[in-house]
């Protein structure tokens, strides 16, 4: 493992990989509506009723379209999933039946956001769930209109993270293949904007560059307004916050890229709703100097020394030492975030290494097969340079294997 | 960045704050990034999809102040103070302490929400003990459903930025939804509203764009031939203040909805089965689908006046 990663990093080897192997979409599914039904039965809840469009897609294959969310809010998808038998989806675009491919029972859209709707909503679920009174019911999101005409009243009602959070943790084989999936078209569409980042050019330019490439290679689900966040060399010409380190991403600001900017890039794009998550630093314009190669290296050093802590077994806490044994003791990541996180059908989930959820509960929870770490430490030289970059791993029965590093990448990757 | 004026975020903040005095609403707790925006004028990243519910913005009657999710004041208005942020987080006790912090929240008699999930719920009863918590979607959505007239404005520039990208299209049709793309994006546009649809057709093309510019909405759409968008927009037209459900039902062509638009997808919904009761008034932003044609049209006083206008197809005023 680390000598793949030395072999990525070094810069001089192109990696060529075996084809990943596609996701069998059908198993996929399979394996998680019964992943979600064991935990409901597990916790003796009778049904879920789900809006949040990654718990939709978990429960019955469903994508829900990556736009603006107030468009996806007022025509959610809703899933209606029994503790037996096939789950049910009230979708607005089923152009050629999504239900019957998806092997979900098919039901009518609904409009959870209209108090106009209430009628057939409660209808939907009853005819799904039979009589509320005394049930035990998951629910991930309640809207003001279900709310007002009582739509679950009678049942108690507990939050869906609880049957969902569990089920989502562990990836199955196919879900891994479709995460891969989707890094792999991030990389390669990252390959078209690296090219147009170059001096004079704005972030929306190179933006739009990246989004059409991703259109280019038959996808259309990018999930965030691609970062190319301009950073600062020192923390004290940053935007104010009250981190003592770095504001980022704040997302929100459309540059023109001089030579020698050092531009820290984030973007997340999916494959069947799976996120990838690329994150690299470039150099506008030249190639990097010796001092900013210098933080690189000891970003690889710190990234090589993580990676080759997680196995099964492992704590977050001992991730999370890894990284500050290899940062000298202090911690290598941005203080608002984590050195890892995981991703799914979200772009960040659990488990966090290093969150201010707290050493105790990263001493307390181990690393499982098929669990996903985004490593993404931070060095930052204050006055010099900084470098961030992203690695996906996921855990295997005796280590861990990268997702990312396809086809292998340059300090700064300077063109 | 923002092209929003501080007139136009004060004048929305104040319609928020009238709108809660209405509702008797002490605090509104909002997770929607449209409602939060409205609300405060943050501007925040943009992420796809619904997100879970969270305290994204907190408005407080007493103090009259908003105070917004953030670590960092990027995108803070001039209406705001960095002392208006709480910082993000991942553990519920954090976020309890920083609910906590907010002046005003912790001894609210009625917290108005615009989703709610049963974990939030746990929690407002612990940072907020006395406090009814209360579905106030429908006070958002009613405080933004007449437009200012900047609002008209940045709605109308949102309108051509879309109308830059269909144009961009069929001039270079085999370029496909990439050449929309990279026509919005060099407007400094990379925020979808729709998903965005280009396709070529035996006799032309069927082009829908829809764009999110400084928060608020634009978009077209219809089949395209020789240049020029084909069929008549008698919906668009039929879009008068006062206008019914009978009154759009019978001008429709196709399968229709007419629905609110402003900072994105907005109330009212009426389509052949929903939006019975509503009627149209002076001041709405809609649009309007009838078939594949879709347009932007404000109701005013003297008629519908259709933002999405092009030059040759329309002839409604």
């Amino acid at each position: 493992m680390t000598a793949v990663l030395e072999m990525v990093h070094a810069g001089a080897v192109s990696v060529s990989t075996a084809e990943s192997p596609l996701p069998d979409l059908p198993r996929m599914r399979r394996a998680r509506l019964d992943r979600l039904q064991h935990q409901m039965r597990e916790q003796q809840i009778d049904a879920a009723v789900l809006l949040h469009g990654p718990n939709v897609t978990y429960a019955t294959g469903f994508l829900p379209e990556a736009v603006d969310a107030s468009h996806v809010i007022h025509q959610r998808a809703v899933a209606i999933v029994p503790v037996d038998g096939p789950a049910r989806l009230h979708a607005h675009l089923s152009p050629t039946s999504a239900a019957q491919q998806l092997e979900a029972v098919d039901g009518a859209a609904l409009w959870p956001e209209l108090d106009d709707d209430m009628p057939r909503v409660r209808r939907a679920i009853e005819d799904a769930i039979g009589d509320l009174d005394g049930k035990r019911i998951a629910v991930d999101a309640i809207t003001g209109a279900m709310d007002r005409a009582e739509i679950l009243r009678g049942a108690e009602l507990i939050d869906a993270t609880r049957v969902l959070g569990p089920a989502r943790l562990c990836k199955t084989a196919d879900e891994v293949a479709c995460i891969e999936r989707a890094q792999i078209i991030n990389e390669q569409a990252m390959d078209v904007a690296r090219a147009r980042c170059v001096p004079g050019a704005r972030r929306s330019e190179v933006a739009g560059a990246l989004l059409a490439e991703f259109r280019r290679l038959d996808s259309d689900h990018n999930e965030i307004d691609p970062i190319f966040q301009v950073m600062p060399r020192r923390l004290a010409d940053d935007v104010r916050s009250n981190l003592g380190a770095a504001a980022f991403p704040t997302g929100i600001e459309d540059p023109t890229f001089a030579e020698g900017d050092l531009v820290w890039v984030d973007s997340g794009h999916g494959y069947e709703g799976y996120a990838s998550d690329y994150g690299r630093t470039w150099i506008v314009g030249r190639d990097p100097s010796a001092e900013e190669r210098a933080c690189f290296d000891r970003w690889k050093s710190i990234m090589t020394a993580t990676i080759a802590s997680i196995r099964p077994g492992a704590t977050l806490a001992d991730v999370g030492r890894a990284a500050i044994d290899a940062n000298g003791g202090t911690p290598p990541w941005l203080p608002h975030f984590y050195v890892a996180h995981a991703v799914g059908l979200s772009s960040a989930e659990m488990p966090m290494v290093g969150s201010d959820l707290g050493a105790e509960f990263d001493e307390g929870f181990e690393l499982l097969e098929g669990m996903i770490l985004v490593l993404e430490p931070v060095v930052w030289e204050d006055g010099v340079a900084s470098y961030r970059a992203e690695e996906i791993a996921v855990v295997t029965a005796d280590g861990c294997r990268l997702l990312t590093g396809r086809p292998g990448y340059l300090p700064y990757e300077a063109p | 960045m923002s092209a929003t004026t501080d007139a136009l975020l004060t004048a929305r903040r104040d319609r928020v704050f009238a709108a809660m005095a209405d509702a008797d609403l002490d605090a509104l707790v909002l997770g929607r990034q449209d409602n939060a925006n409205y609300a405060s004028g943050m501007h925040r990243l943009w992420t796809a999809g619904t997100r879970p519910f969270g305290a994204g913005c907190v408005v407080i009657r007493s103090t009259r102040r908003t105070h917004v999710l953030s670590s960092w004041d990027a995108g803070l208005p001039s209406t705001m103070s960095i002392d208006d942020l709480y910082p993000a987080t991942w553990n519920p006790r954090v976020m309890a302490a920083n609910m906590a912090g907010v002046e005003g929240l912790a001894d609210a008699r009625r917290i108005g929400v615009d989703e709610v999930s049963p974990s939030f719920a746990r929690a407002a009863a612990r940072f907020a003990p006395a406090a009814e918590v209360v579905p106030a979607d429908d006070v958002m959505s009613a405080a933004r459903r007449h437009k200012f007239d900047e609002e008209i404005e940045l709605i109308s520039r949102a309108c051509s930025v879309a109308s830059a990208g269909v144009e961009a299209f069929l001039a270079d049709p085999a370029a496909g939804v990439g050449a929309v793309i990279e026509a919005i994006a060099a407007r400094g546009v990379t925020i979808p509203s729709s998903a965005p649809v280009a396709r070529r057709l035996p006799d032309g093309y069927t082009v829908d764009v829809g764009v999110i510019v400084d928060g608020y909405e634009g978009g077209l759409g219809g089949r395209f031939a020789g240049g020029r968008r084909l069929g008549d927009s008698g919906l668009a037209a039929a879009c008068r203040a006062g206008a019914t459900h009978h009154d759009l039902a019978a001008a429709a062509t196709g399968e229709w909805l007419v629905r609110g638009l402003g900072m994105g997808f907005e109330q009212p919904v009426i389509n052949a089965s929903l939006g019975r009761n509503e009627v149209l008034e002076a001041g709405m932003v809609v649009s309007v689908t009838d078939g594949e044609r879709r347009d932007v049209v404000a109701v005013t006083t003297t008629g519908p006046d259709i933002l999405s206008g092009d030059q040759q197809g329309s002839s409604n005023g």
